[in-house]
């Protein structure tokens, strides 16, 4: 294919897909939740004020308590605006507290139930089954606490297998959909679940890869193992770049047992913001040629969610910083890098995961000019975050799957916060697109 | 001379296998034993009276040294005291030239450097790299603080008179330096001391003789005259008669609180011959402790208190020692800390997998088991058994509740891998028990109120103090550091206002009339 037809079909799929998005009018509290995220995203230190109030949420032993922290955040914003001066005058008495308390957290949980589908994965139900409705699938992902404990990493390991176990039933039972359960390599996996190697163990050193690896392997191979007896499709999330050699490695090196050859169906991710990224396709291109599977490894494609982590760790060392710091630079490397996984088909299957019109629109059409079907490309979305996305996405013919999240206010408090963060940030493609940035520059290449 | 401004030295990126393996080569090609003379001047005195040994092998020998007598401390003070005044009358610029070319010595050895502070020391790998690395920090930053010092102050000018002050250096300095840092607090105290002109003699911890010599390399190798650099290895006998030496101005020390107050009260006597008031910098012990609110994040401060707790054995002045908890969330923190503490691991320095090293020797081993075992029988242990290398003086991470307010386990500096957890009723009863103590080093505060922040930052008495984060990794220029009471005399290692502790203030009033002009 070449630059201008890539470019030309970009341009069609992008403004066909910004045509399927849900009209915004419909959803009251939707309009309320982005005006409060748009407020947030324009003055710094109230941002700061509301992050650190979602943080503490959890922790908090009364509405008092919750109602002390709010007003000692918001204490800390110069010229406060009238608004809050009164919520900071309600700190006064007991009963406007117990008031300003009781509002605050009703406001987090509120915010939290956009991200968070459910308690637990039985709670998550009746929204799984609503996006499977609606044809989108699902990868369900269980919140929690560190892992600072080897009791910790039992009791997840024990959380994900009882997940499997409700997740397959439940999904047996719902109607088939065609264009979620097969591709051009044969039928896909409808319950899905993504786990995270740094709750399966609390030994993940940075300068010990293996130590990690080896403690993880047992709970992680009974999860592939339960993963392929109720056959269900098995993520394992990539996480910050301190964990990753054991994360790669370990899953590698477990896929390549022969007992898991012929199942489960299983997946990594790729993260696009490491400068390092292409090495790390590389790796797994080469080891996937060597390790034919039944159901071929699954590469999530990703932006990367620790940008901040990485950028103030390296800042913090005097080390090199290992993602692009110029969004642009992060961008142009995820079509470069989709394009090289798109061509390394069957040999893996593809995710593209991303809310930038752009990137989709860019994945979309390379997909087809390189002669592939709708169907041998997967996209993801964050449930709460890429929902609109995802129902113009469904809309449009193609294969879908929401990223859900499932746990309790605590354990899901830094998941939240980390999506709030990436939903106000300056740069955001959500933030673009909330402001009413043109479609041609949205669509734009990365430059 | 124009210079960038200071920066730290980077660590290396342990997570990279890259750099593990430049550290693993250096392990494997460093010869042992060190040969450590007695070196005044350009004499060597080599002899083996004095061994260090690996704390994971004590049959390996890392460095023969001799041992300085005081009759060498003596003969080492008047070496220093002959070179003073060349040393002093060096400008400034190149002082701190020298101190660079050490600085750009050690960078080019930091692998091999690192090697000899896990070996002599039992430092593991990320320690013993960041040892490294703060020594080079010291002698950039001072180098800096050196030439800014040169300046001096501003003073009120009036007409007819000029006023101007200056630094001058304030003699021999005796460096006496603990073992913990091998190389970056002999090397703070001694680069402070040099930068601003004086000469010093140090005299290394008698555990870390083989650090102590490639300190004094650097320094010479950097173009440092050999008379402004003496080393001692030796004992507490070498230490004691450099301090009372009268011709030693001043005492640079970091170790452990007895020492430092007998330093004191050597530096208070004023002994016939000696022509000035000696000046003591001591920097001592803590018991530091982290008070953990009801609303902190318990992931992060469990995590922190372990890595304050039990990083290098708990070996570190700054290292947490005593965990001060809300009531409301006591219990689970105790469950999940101790789960964390069974989850460390003991063993060798060398091995990138150890989360617990040895501590640094017998006697060290026999304290820290003595205090266990009092802690298991006035209290309760939650953690602290498991398997541990045969060989070696290896001492199992512990972690002990219920221990009795007048415990000793909660007021002695243990200096090793034991953590005492206490439930508090709130955070003022946790200031309250922190001010009940003598001295004030470091302290934490897991809380994610910032009025809470405001009160504990009002009442904590400690120099420094961590906000949600761990106790111990203090850089150079971003946390000065040192500690108040009984801890230290008060000055801050790293810190802009350290070097004015290594000189005196001298004015200089010139009249400018003559003839009633001005001229």
């Amino acid at each position: 294919m070449n630059d201008q037809e890539l470019e030309s079909e970009i341009q069609r799929v992008g403004l066909a897909l910004s045509r399927a998005f849900p009209s915004r009018r419909g959803h009251p509290i939707r309009a309320l939740d982005e005006r409060a995220m748009e407020i947030a995203s324009q003055d710094a230190e109230l941002r700061a004020a509301l992050f650190r109030f979602v943080d503490v949420v959890p922790a908090c032993r009364s509405t008092d308590d919750l109602a002390s922290h709010l007003t000692g955040f918001l204490e800390e914003i110069h010229d406060q605006p009238p608004s809050l001066s009164a919520a900071m005058r309600l700190g006064n008495t007991k009963a406007g507290r117990a008031a300003l308390g009781a509002a605050g957290a009703a406001g987090v949980r509120h915010m939290a139930h956009r991200f968070i589908v459910g308690s637990d994965p039985r709670a998550a139900l009746p929204t799984l089954r609503g996006l499977w409705r609606d044809g989108i699938a699902s990868s369900v992902d269980l919140l929690g606490e560190a892992t600072v404990t080897a009791a910790e990493a039992d009791r997840y390991a024990e959380r994900c297998v009882a997940a499997l176990d409700t997740l397959a039933p439940a999904y047996a039972a719902m109607a088939p959909d065609e264009r979620l359960e097969c591709d051009g390599c044969g039928p896909l996996p409808r319950a899905n679940l993504s786990v995270k190697v740094s709750a399966l163990t609390p030994l993940l050193r940075p300068q010990a890869p293996d130590r990690g690896k080896r403690d993880a392997a047992p709970r992680l191979r009974e999860l592939l193992r339960r993963a392929a007896s109720v056959g269900a499709h098995l993520h394992i999330d990539m996480e910050s770049l301190d964990s990753r050699e054991a994360v790669l490695e370990l899953v590698l090196e477990l896929l390549s047992e022969p007992e898991l050859a012929t199942g489960p169906s299983a997946g990594i991710v790729l993260q696009a913001y490491l400068r390092d990224s292409p090495d790390t396709l590389d790796r797994v291109l080469a080891w996937a040629q060597d390790t034919p599977r039944e159901a071929p490894l699954v590469v999530r494609l990703v932006k990367g969610a620790y940008w901040d982590h990485e950028v103030v760790e390296a800042l913090q060392h005097g080390w090199s910083v290992p993602v692009f710091e110029r969004k642009a630079d992060c961008d142009a490397n995820f079509e470069r890098l989709t394009r090289r996984l798109l061509e390394a088909r069957p040999l893996l299957r593809v995710a593209i995961a991303s809310h930038n019109l752009r990137s989709v629109s860019h994945a979309i059409a390379c997909n087809r000019l390189l002669g592939g079907a709708d169907c041998d490309l997967e996209l993801q979305v964050l449930r709460g975050l890429g929902d609109d996305l995802g129902h113009a996405l469904a809309t449009g013919g193609l294969r879908v799957r929401a990223y859900c999240p499932v746990g309790d206010l605590v354990a899901g408090m830094a998941y939240l916060v980390r999506r709030l963060l990436e939903n106000t940030a300056n740069e955001s493609f959500l933030a673009d697109q909330a402001h009413g940035v043109a479609i041609e520059q949205l669509l734009a290449p990365p430059a | 001379m124009s210079l960038q401004p200071f920066a730290n030295q980077a660590v290396l990126e342990l997570r990279r296998a890259s750099q593990r393996a430049i550290l693993i080569e250096a392990l494997d090609t460093l010869r042992l034993p060190l040969q450590v003379p007695v070196w005044i001047g350009t004499q060597q005195r080599f002899g083996d009276e004095l061994v260090s040994t690996d704390p994971s092998d004590p049959e390996r020998v890392v460095a023969l040294a001799a041992r300085a007598t005081p009759q060498d401390a003596d003969a080492a003070v008047a070496a220093a005291r002959s070179a003073f005044a060349g040393w002093a009358a060096t400008p400034v610029q190149e002082r701190a030239a020298a101190l660079l070319r050490a600085a750009a010595w050690m960078r080019e050895r930091r692998a091999e450097l690192a090697a000899l502070a896990l070996r002599e020391c039992g430092k593991p790998w990320a320690e013993a790299d960041a040892d490294v690395c703060e020594a080079i920090d010291f002698l950039e930053f001072y180098a800096r603080g050196a030439i800014a010092l040169g300046v001096g102050p501003e003073l009120l000018q009036v007409p007819g008179e000029r006023n101007r002050l200056h630094y001058a250096p304030r003699g021999v300095c005796a460096v006496i330096a603990p073992w913990n840092f091998p190389l970056a607090i002999p090397m703070g105290m001694t680069a402070a001391a040099l930068a601003t002109g004086n000469s010093v003699v140090l005299k290394p911890a008698e555990q870390a003789p083989g650090c102590g010599l490639r300190v004094v390399e650097a320094l010479r190798a950097g173009g440092v005259p050999a008379g402004a650099i003496a080393l001692l290895p030796g004992e507490g006998d070498a230490g004691a008669a450099l301090a009372k030496h009268p011709d030693v101005a001043t005492i640079a020390f970091t170790g452990s609180g007895p020492v430092g107050l007998e330093l004191l009260r050597i530096a208070a006597d004023v002994v016939p011959g000696a022509r000035g008031l000696k000046r003591v910098v001591a920097e001592m012990g803590g018991k530091n402790c982290v008070i953990v609110d009801a609303d902190a994040d318990l992931d992060e401060a469990i995590l922190a208190i372990v890595a304050s707790a039990f990083g290098y054995a708990g070996q570190k002045c700054s290292a947490a020692s005593r965990v001060l908890v809300h009531e409301a969330v006591h219990d689970v923190l105790v469950e999940r800390l101790a789960g964390a503490v069974q989850a460390l691991r003991v063993g060798p320095p060398e091995d990138f997998a150890s989360d617990v090293p040895p501590v640094i020797e017998q006697s060290a081993q026999e304290r820290v088991r003595g205090y266990a075992d009092r802690a298991a029988s006035e209290g309760r242990l939650v953690a602290g058994s498991g398997e541990l290398p045969a060989h070696g003086w290896y001492c199992a991470p512990i972690v002990a509740t219920g221990l009795p307010a007048g415990s000793d386990v909660l007021r002695d500096e243990i200096f090793g891998p034991l953590l005492t957890v206490e439930a508090v009723r709130d955070v003022d009863d946790a200031c309250d028990r922190i001010d009940a103590l003598p001295v004030a080093l470091t302290g934490a505060l897991f809380a994610r109120n910032p009025r809470t922040v405001a009160r504990v930052v009002a009442r904590s008495p400690v120099g420094n103090l961590y906000v949600n984060r761990s106790t111990t990794g203090a850089m150079v220029g971003r946390q000065p550091f040192g500690g108040n009471r009984l801890s230290g005399t008060g000055t801050k290692a790293g810190g802009g206002d350290y070097l004015l502790h290594f000189v005196e203030p001298r004015v200089v009033t010139e009249n400018t009339l003559r003839h009633g002009l001005v001229v």
